[in-house]
């Protein structure tokens, strides 16, 4: 539910406006058909009568064309998150290919965002041009004349063509959460985020200054720099590196609940499960040789837990209401990857550690991040 | 007779620029294609030499807003 909030809010704020630069010119397009009949029209009708009928700025004719145009994308969008989505769910990947994807692409924005910011010609190789068979059809489309609202349906549909550097972080996410529905989902609240921005601006302005303009790409660039450095350094923290800038603010910020009591967390005897308590809110001071571990919206509490080496283990998950994607855990080391129920628990069983060995775990997106120190 | 040169383009921003640059082929007349590279920062235009002059497009290309920095033939 956060991801869905946090789609719709990126939709809103940078993901509409970074949109706006790439695909404004469509939009435009679609809607300089519209804007000429009209003006063909209103002359016509000027002739004949002795009024001036000039419509005002902002007529509801024009809203319809937009409507159109970002109704077909926002559809075209939503289908596209749930082909990822299924994609995702058909090729499981490994978190290692997770982070190896994920590195690829924060370098992929990073070289973006470089371009964006006409750094060097060299970093052009990381601009997506579709073929000049595709160009063309959109141009004649465009500017094919006809007034229907064929034109700006098509050519919100052809908008996935050219997604933004946001709108590619956001189909890589679709990808990532390996489920058609949330894909979906992602994808047409981040679309119908950015849809008020496409609206305002061209049914007020259509365009924006030119000065505007370029301070805008420079601030785009810098969230899509910003954007890819993160997915970088969550890519190598869900690689398992116990170095990384997450990992740093995750540990600086330790999780103080009550299960971050030494006490409760240090080695207790192990129960076979069929004994154990099934209630995550009664069964906090687990038992001997398990490790309990909650899992909140925000990341896992305790994050740094202190385990005895040389001893299998079981690691308890519990999750309540838990909607995140810290749902989705991880730990690279054991090749472990498991998907919680939003309220639930999971078991893990934990083979023997070394004394002085770190296993680090994290969500699947390397967000949300923890570390087992095996200490005694 | 029909021609073909590529024309390097300078100010180009983002891959919608090379879709703006090729309206030349709808626009101006004797133009027979037209096909602009983003990421090469170039456009290879082929034309008709009876119909138009290399200076014209260079012209067309300039009121587009953006610069020539060199005609090479194609």
């Amino acid at each position: 539910m956060i991801e869905i909030w946090l789609a719709f809010l990126t939709g809103l704020t940078t993901g509409g406006l970074s949109c706006l630069a790439v695909q404004g010119g469509l939009l435009a397009s679609s809607l300089a058909n519209q804007i000429e009949s009209d003006l063909r029209q209103s002359t016509r009708t000027a002739g004949k009568r002795k009024t001036n009928p000039t419509p005002p700025a902002g007529q509801p004719r024009m809203a319809v064309p937009i409507g159109v145009f970002l109704l077909a994308k926002l559809l075209a969008y939503t289908a596209l998150g749930f082909l990822l989505g299924l994609a995702g769910q058909t090729f499981q990947l490994s978190p290692l290919a997770r982070a190896v994807f994920q590195v690829l692409i924060g370098v992929f924005m990073i070289g973006s965002a470089l371009r964006m910011l006409n750094v060097h010609p060299i970093f052009r190789i990381f601009a997506i041009e579709p073929p000049a068979f595709i160009r063309r059809r959109l141009r004649r489309v465009a500017a094919s004349g006809s007034a229907s609202l064929a034109t700006p349906a098509f050519l919100g549909v052809l908008t996935v063509l050219i997604p933004c550097g946001i709108t590619q972080a956001m189909l890589a996410a679709a990808l990532a959460s390996g489920n058609p529905l949330t894909g979906a989902v992602l994808m047409f609240a981040f679309t119908l985020g950015t849809s008020p921005v496409f609206f305002a601006v061209a049914y007020f302005a259509t365009r924006l200054g030119a000065r505007l303009e370029k301070h805008f790409m420079r601030f785009a660039a810098l969230v899509v720099l910003l954007l890819g450095l993160f997915a970088v350094d969550t890519g190598i923290t869900l690689a398992g590196s116990p170095v990384s800038l997450t990992r740093l603010v995750n540990n600086a910020f330790p999780q103080t609940t009550a299960a971050s009591d030494p006490a409760v967390l240090e080695l207790q005897p192990y129960q076979p499960f069929s004994q154990q308590g099934n209630s995550p809110e009664t069964d906090t001071a687990a038992d001997e040789g398990t490790i309990t571990i909650q899992v909140l919206n925000n990341g896992y509490a305790p994050n740094v837990v202190y385990a005895k080496a040389g001893t299998p283990l079981k690691m308890r998950l519990v999750s309540k209401g838990v909607y995140s994607c810290a749902l989705a855990f991880v730990i690279p080391s054991l090749g472990v990857q498991e998907m919680l129920e939003p309220t639930g628990e999971l078991w893990i069983d934990i083979p023997p550690q070394k004394k002085g060995a770190r296993m680090p775990f994290s969500c699947s997106m390397g967000m949300y991040t923890g570390v087992v120190v095996f200490d005694s | 007779m029909t021609r073909n040169i590529i024309l390097h383009i300078g100010d180009m921003h983002c891959p919608n620029c090379a879709m703006t640059l090729e309206q030349i082929e709808d626009t101006l007349q004797g133009v027979q294609q037209a096909e602009a590279s983003y990421q090469k920062g170039r456009m290879r235009v082929v034309y008709d030499e009876s119909a138009l002059s290399e200076a014209e497009i260079r012209r067309a290309v300039e009121q587009l807003g953006y610069t020539v920095t060199a005609v090479l033939p194609g």
